[in-house]
């Protein structure tokens, strides 16, 4: 084994973890405040990817620059989705919420399809190829612009839910509903605002896999089984476990790629990831439902 | 009065009525103690007067106006707070944290700081714990930090449940005693307590809930010597 290709895995998993980081973050947000695994999640970050890769060659916007763009965009509608049509299935029927999410994921994929065909697109600037050399370990530069975004946008969305007062209330109203309300927070608002913050969460990811990654209409399917296992090894609900969880994949998959072969690269994850649900079932981070009295 | 019940009729889902009819009035600084059997629907009237369960008919006015069906988080913003059965700490932050949730209606920052200090004034364990997360505290300690969280608000009108159930004899003490502070301060009170020794003790007023009504109201020393409270509560409460 190479010690050099090691510590080049090492890096190069640490900063593909950032990212895979930074798109799950959206999804254990939601699933915090409503209790419901958004299936469409991925498919609003290649939707995100597409848009970032049109403003690129239309207006010749940075895919970084354009997450300035996305972002308001996309939590305005998100907000506005979760207002208009999930807010009245009435929290209670969860799966009628699951169903409409993979509605909608099929939704999104059929739109971008008949727009942008379905065949192979990547986002592919001036930087894309350019890389450069640290103590020999050879590092793409675009994966370090991804690692930082993701890792700035993360430590954002960090200040915001610790420092304030929206923040702190959604992270209230994740723990237990009722006792938010009975101190004062409109439960129903907070859900709509944290659903729009998770929204805008998958739109930052977009550029960010468009820059890395080569998508097309149905590679949303990939990235949601990948990302649920993130967020299922991290503890659902849990951003902390989310954050590590990612960071374990991002790690793994390089490693087995150099150690043992490409074709491994996910089903040592898998395995890892099985093998922690048999010790913990709550997965890395995550705390047992409390019953209430 | 601050508080006026007529008639109140509540259930859940699609279940029958819990509550039946519930009359209860309670005046600015009273402290009734509301006691009865296990599923008499002690706590579903204090839910239907804080608003997490909509009641189906009757009116709650408080303060003079009718304010059933209200969201909860409305209704606290009016002066009701309540301090539910069981455990309601938001486990994952910390004890200050949770402090702070009690102050997310107030919009004026010097009054909230105001305000968290006096309830920490009442509660001192929110500052001895303050980093701590709320969930690794013991029962009586969550207790405190729940009712310190209540009271940020300086609310007109306290419901409490339950608030000694599974506390060890001297957290009980504790807790009973911050409420009478509280009650002395001026915070009109109503306690739902299992054991009716303590509940009736410690309030001015008690009232005994069967079936979903109000059976009975009096002077709580004189409901401790009532010969029929006596044989179906205390004896009860005694075994317990
Ligand atoms: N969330 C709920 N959904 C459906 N039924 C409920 C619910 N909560 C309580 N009930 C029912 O309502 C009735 C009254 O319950 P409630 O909790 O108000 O009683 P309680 O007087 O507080 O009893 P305890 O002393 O045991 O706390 C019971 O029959 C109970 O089964
Ligand atoms: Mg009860």
């Amino acid at each position: 084994m190479n010690p050099q290709l090691l510590g080049q895995s090492i890096v190069l998993g640490i900063l593909t973890g950032g990212v895979y980081a930074l798109m799950a973050s959206g999804l254990t947000l939601i699933f915090g405040v409503m209790r419901v695994v958004n299936v469409a999640h991925a498919a609003m970050i290649v939707m995100s990817a597409y848009l970032s890769w049109m403003l690129y060659r239309t207006l010749g916007l940075d895919p970084l620059l354009s997450i300035i763009v996305l972002m308001p965009v996309f939590f305005v509608l998100g907000a506005l989705g979760q207002w208009v049509v999930l807010r009245r299935l009435g929290g209670r029927d969860l799966t009628l919420t699951v169903l409409v999410s993979f509605g909608f994921a099929i939704i999104l994929e059929g739109l971008q399809g008949s727009l942008w065909s379905s065949s192979f697109q990547a986002i592919n600037t001036a930087y894309s190829l350019d890389s450069f050399n640290i103590l020999g370990i050879y590092v793409p530069l675009v994966r370090l612009l991804a690692a930082g975004a993701a890792l700035a946008l993360l430590g954002a969305l960090f200040v915001v839910l610790s420092r304030t007062n929206l923040g702190r209330a959604i992270r209230a109203t994740t723990q237990d509903p009722r006792s938010a309300a009975l101190v004062g927070v409109n439960v129903e608002y907070v859900t709509t605002l944290a659903f729009g913050l998770g929204v805008a969460m998958a739109a930052a990811g977009g550029p960010l896999l468009g820059m890395l990654f080569a998508f097309y209409p149905a590679t949303h399917w990939l990235w949601i089984g990948k990302l649920l296992a993130v967020v299922v090894l991290g503890g659902l609900g849990s951003l902390k476990g989310t954050f590590v969880a990612a960071m374990i994949l991002g790690l793994a998959e390089q490693v087995a790629t150099v150690t043992i072969s490409l074709d491994w690269a996910p089903l040592v994850f898998y395995l890892f990831l099985f093998g922690v649900l048999i010790v913990r079932p709550r997965g890395l981070f995550g705390t047992v439902a409390r019953e209430s009295l | 009065m601050l508080l006026e019940i007529e008639g109140l009729c509540a259930g859940y889902g699609s279940g029958g009525d819990i509550l039946r009819g519930v009359d209860l009035s309670l005046a600015e600084g009273d402290f009734v103690c509301l006691i009865g059997p296990n599923g008499a629907g002690k706590s579903t009237l204090l839910r239907a007067i804080s608003g997490i369960l909509r009641p189906r008919r009757g009116t709650i006015r408080f303060d003079g106006t009718d304010v059933a069906g209200l969201r909860p988080d409305l209704l606290f913003r009016r002066g009701i707070a309540h301090v539910p059965q069981g455990r309601s700490t938001f486990p994952q932050m910390t004890v200050h944290e949770n402090l702070l949730m009690g102050a997310y209606s107030i919009r004026d920052r010097g009054l909230a700081r105001e305000r968290l200090e006096v309830a920490a004034a009442f509660f001192p364990i929110v500052v001895e714990q303050a980093n701590r997360r709320a969930g690794l505290l013991s029962g009586g300690e969550q207790k405190q930090v729940e009712m310190a969280r209540a009271i940020v608000t300086s609310p007109r009108l306290m419901l409490l449940d339950e608030p000694t159930l599974g506390l060890e004899p001297r957290a009980s003490r504790t807790v009973m005693a911050k409420m009478r502070e509280l009650n002395e301060h001026g915070v009109t009170i109503l306690l739902v307590e299992q054991n009716a020794r303590t509940g009736l003790g410690t309030a001015r007023t008690g009232c005994v809930m069967e079936l979903g009504t109000i059976k009975l109201r009096g002077e709580g020393q004189r409901l401790l010597d009532d010969p029929q409270v006596k044989r179906l509560y205390l004896g009860e409460s005694a075994a317990v």
